[in-house]
């Protein structure tokens, strides 16, 4: 249907664009593309030739991709309802965790590594915990908790790593990591929301 | 407070422009349909209102969804099918709206910038 698709400058042009609107959902990302696609397309009717310098010309014309992008905002929905609901399930440990994953997971409004990184956050105390136990299990004198700097006996260690249910440093270290890494991922992907789109543009 | 930028003046008429350029949308649909590029060419004949032509489709689409213009596909004789923006009601209402509400403010602002409010 295009009469410029396989021009190499408007291919890499909305290759680059496509890349921008990354955080568009598909269909609107989609649209938005192929309207540009299709602007071009007027523009090198219009000027009937399609050699570089026109092509060059009708892409300066549009401006950058990113603007473009920037310019089509975050959808209005990743400012709403599930964000909030996911940052407070992430916040409570545990059940919180599993029912908040995968709505951070499906919102639109955080990057790949930003969610990346509040999975982390949520994961490293259980981690630790999991893996301070299995080296007191194992019967090493240490843990890598960073409390094991501290003088404590491997007697102590010993005990707490059995079911003898007494409640050491360890555990009330590794009880309030685990219980502050969700407010914490929560607080940071709260900071990490995709800003509203330009001033002025929005309102109607 | 907050001091004024030497680039700010320019930075608000940036701003000025953004919230003008989509009822310059809705004046151009005043009087029958356009397809997208000819819209978008009308407002870059317009000396300083767009500087980036492919910002409008962003624009075009949000006032799609907020029922400000309807689009229709129609065939062209020069080649792809080309999409049409009709006003709707609520857009000549709100055209209307800010057509008089513009005038106001930019009497007022020229009156005081022109003669200082002097008079």
């Amino acid at each position: 249907m295009s009469t410029v698709q396989g021009h190499p400058l408007v291919d890499d042009y909305l290759r680059r664009l496509e890349r921008a609107a990354a955080h568009l959902p598909r269909a609107r990302r989609a649209e938005l593309v192929a309207e540009i696609r299709r602007h071009v397309d007027e523009a090198l009717l219009e000027a009937s030739a399609r050699d570089e310098v026109t092509v060059r010309n009708a892409l300066e014309r549009l401006g950058e991709p990113e603007e473009i992008a920037a310019a089509a905002g975050p959808p209005a929905r990743d400012r709403g309802a599930l964000e909030l609901i996911a940052m407070i399930l992430v916040a409570i440990p545990g059940i919180g965790w599993i029912a908040g994953a995968p709505l951070v997971a499906f919102s639109r409004a955080w990057a790949g590594r930003e969610k990346a990184l509040a999975v982390a956050l949520c994961l490293l105390p259980v981690v630790l915990f999991a893996f301070g136990f299995v080296a007191v299990d194992g019967g090493g004198s240490s843990t890598p908790l960073p409390v094991d700097a501290s003088p404590a006996s491997p007697a102590d260690e010993l005990e707490l790593g059995s079911d003898d249910g007494g409640i050491g440093p360890i555990e009330v270290v590794v009880v309030l990591l685990t219980l502050s890494a969700g407010p914490l991922a929560a607080l940071y992907l709260g900071t990490r929301l995709r800003r509203p789109p330009a001033p002025g543009m929005s309102s109607a | 407070m907050r001091r004024m930028e030497p680039g700010e003046a320019r930075n608000t008429l940036s701003q000025l422009r953004r919230g003008a350029v989509e009822y310059c949308v809705l004046a151009l649909l005043r009087d029958g349909e356009r397809y997208g590029f000819e819209l978008v060419r009308k407002l870059s004949e317009v000396d300083g209102l767009v500087t980036s032509e492919g910002t409008i489709y962003p624009l075009l689409t949000r006032l799609r969804r907020d029922d400000l213009v309807t689009t229709f596909w129609q065939e062209s004789e020069s080649g792809p099918p080309r999409r049409y923006y009709r006003l709707t009601d609520n857009g000549r209402e709100a055209l209307a709206a800010f057509t008089a509400d513009w005038i106001r403010f930019r009497d007022g602002v020229d009156a005081l910038l022109t003669k200082g409010g002097a008079g």
